[in-house]
């Protein structure tokens, strides 16, 4: 055994197993009860994994999985400077001024924008791009904002599990399996086109047809004028090249022997260096300070704390026990397993924060590999636990960070969304969704 | 020897307040405080529920807020808007749809105050950082006791000149 994974002896000499399980099991409720900030609870929990003994602390920092890290730090710096070119202001607006001022074409043509954001930065960012100004359409159109923006829940969810980098699900999965950006494109891309037009049918069914604007109100939004939403051109152009660039290479990332990490970190600092190039260096270090206050530095610490305690968890062999326990549950029925993990994994990420979930079920699916023949055979289960994971997000408000991020935009533009109204109708189209992809799986992969 | 607060020789914010300032109960419409506002040119005003307790101001940039689509007033919202081309009448029909709503929607319920016994000097920093009339609370009862004023404060010092 190395020094970085020595299991020491545990406080108490409590039972290793009992001491780390119990510890993820509070880590859980605690961060269900949202009582406690989720990165206070996860870097608590660590600590305490290191300091009861399951882990030294050369083991706990081995279980961070750096490429998730530096991947989402990279793309939230890009984002955060990018934001500054007035870029995606001026995307959202153009996109809803091509569908003439309709309520109905704006709500559509808003979704897509979302998905296809959610898909290329994480869908977290792309909702705090985009419900601002969403809101400020519908004040507009006088429409009521909830259709558009329970139709951007849906659509950020979908859209961002089409890629590596559109989900925290799926980052952790890439890198954790070692699966590329076009791996996810190609596996993923096809059932997501699918889904989201697929998801609209329901919600125009139930808001579209009703939603009805004033010609007046209509030329509020057509007088837009997208091209004043650019402040800042040139930083607009360097914006558009670091992230065509990034895109890029995520998509050879593979061929090219890189980790995304690199190429999101590369490209956070090579734009970094070309925007402040014509800055003095106190206004480099004010700019940098800002860009780095962007940084959602609750999820990324959160991150770092819930690798910790799930590796503490991995150790002691729990995971492995659990593992067994649910193949033996499917009777080692490959079908049945993938299955059984779509829908577990769906309903559990409605129900709770799917971070912590899917940080969970990795080393879990692992472990199952030599019941099933090999990693090989585990392929089926890793798209299965992505889907589920995105898209059950959609089936309550705190499925996804992104749906608690769309209802403290509604409730402080004074129209709440409510956690049971939400559910009532989001739960039973992720179940559809689910179902779709379920099929979608079966089809392809067993 | 000692000296009692609110005296000539130990003058504090009891010194300066007007005791008998305008206020507003936060159920009153919106409506109405835009009358108030607009016809006495107030910036601000104190409002109080019914015993007296002191719940926050209702004032023009709380109008200001109610004409501006929330989406650029929001927390995290958005930061500049050139793009939009909103008319008078647009702003108008935004405060028309608030108008029979309470001013407790948008009264800003925390603030700066200051104690009937806070000194001089501090009452007029607390002032001066605030720029803009200053409630005076009894920290006891939490009752509105009194409104400072840059006109209050400049009659008493050029008064004490005379």
């Amino acid at each position: 055994m190395s020094h970085a994974t020595e299991v020491m002896d545990i406080v108490f000499g409590l039972d290793p197993q009992w001491y780390a399980g119990t510890l993820f099991v509070l880590t859980y409720l605690f961060i269900m009860s949202d009582r406690i900030n989720r990165a206070i609870v996860s870097m608590t929990a660590a600590g305490l994994m290191v300091l009861g003994g399951v882990l030294t602390q050369e083991a706990a920092i081995e279980g961070v999985d750096f490429n998730t890290i530096g991947l989402l730090t990279g793309m939230m710096i890009i984002v955060a400077i990018t934001r500054q070119s007035g870029v995606f202001q001026f995307l959202a607006i153009w996109s809803a001024k091509q569908a003439k001022g309709s309520p109905w074409g704006i709500l559509v043509m808003l979704s897509m924008v979302t998905a296809v954001l959610s898909a290329l930065l994480d869908n977290v960012t792309t909702v705090l791009l985009i419900a601002p100004v969403t809101l400020l359409i519908t004040d507009s159109l006088e429409v009521e904002p909830y259709p558009y923006l329970f139709a951007e829940i849906f659509a950020a969810n979908i859209g961002g599990a089409a890629t590596l980098i559109g989900d925290p699900p799926n980052i952790m999965i890439g890198t954790a399996v070692g699966l590329s950006f076009n791996d996810f494109l190609f596996n993923l891309g096809p059932i997501v086109a699918v889904l989201l037009p697929a998801m609209m049918i329901p919600i125009y069914l139930i808001w579209g047809r009703k939603l009805v604007a004033s010609s007046e109100a209509r030329q509020r939004v057509m007088d837009y004028n997208e091209a004043d939403a650019i402040t800042d051109k040139r930083l607009l152009w360097q914006s558009m090249l670091v992230l065509a660039l990034v895109i890029t290479g995520f998509i050879v990332a593979h061929d090219i022997h890189q980790e995304p990490a690199t190429i999101a970190m590369f490209g956070a600092a090579l734009l970094l260096l070309i925007s402040s190039l014509p800055r003095s260096p106190g206004e480099q270090s004010q700019q940098l300070e800002y860009i780095f206050s962007k940084v959602e530095w609750i999820t990324i610490f959160f991150f770092v704390g819930l690798f910790i305690i799930v590796y503490g968890v991995e150790k002691t062999g729990l995971l492995e026990l659990l593992a067994s326990k649910m193949m033996e549950m499917t009777g080692g029925d490959p079908e049945l397993t993938t299955v059984a993990i779509i829908w577990t994994s769906a309903i559990a990420s409605a129900l709770v924060d799917n971070i912590p979930f899917v940080a969970t079920m990795i080393p879990i699916i692992e472990n199952m590999a030599g019941l099933l023949g090999g990693p090989e055979e585990l392929m089926p289960l890793w798209w299965a636990l992505a889907l589920g994971s995105c898209l059950g997000g959609n089936g309550s408000l705190v499925g996804a960070s992104a749906n608690l991020i769309i209802a403290g935009f509604a409730e402080r533009a004074g129209h709440p969304i409510h956690f049971l109204r939400f559910m009532l109708m989001a739960f039973p189209l992720m179940l559809g969704s689910i179902a779709i992809c379920t099929l979608y799986v079966y089809l392809r992969y067993l | 020897m000692t000296t009692t607060p609110g005296t000539e020789s130990h003058p504090t914010a009891r010194t300066l307040m007007d005791p008998n300032p305008k206020v507003m109960h936060p159920t009153d419409k919106i409506s109405m405080g835009v009358h108030h506002i607009m016809k006495h040119r107030y910036r601000r005003l104190p409002v109080v529920d019914d015993a007296g307790h002191f719940m926050g101001v209702f004032g023009v940039s709380c109008l200001l807020r109610l004409v501006l689509p929330k989406a650029v007033v929001m927390e995290k919202g958005l930061e500049s808007v050139p793009f939009v081309r909103d008319s008078l009448s647009d702003l108008h029909r935004r405060l028309k749809a608030v108008e029979d709503e309470p001013i407790s929607l948008c009264m800003r319920d925390e603030m700066v105050r200051v104690a009937p016994d806070t000194p001089l000097l501090e009452t007029l920093l607390t002032l001066y950082k605030t720029r803009a009339s200053l409630p005076v609370v009894d920290p006891d009862t939490g009752k509105l006791v009194g409104v400072i004023s840059y006109f209050d404060v400049g009659d008493k010092v050029l008064a004490a000149g005379v």
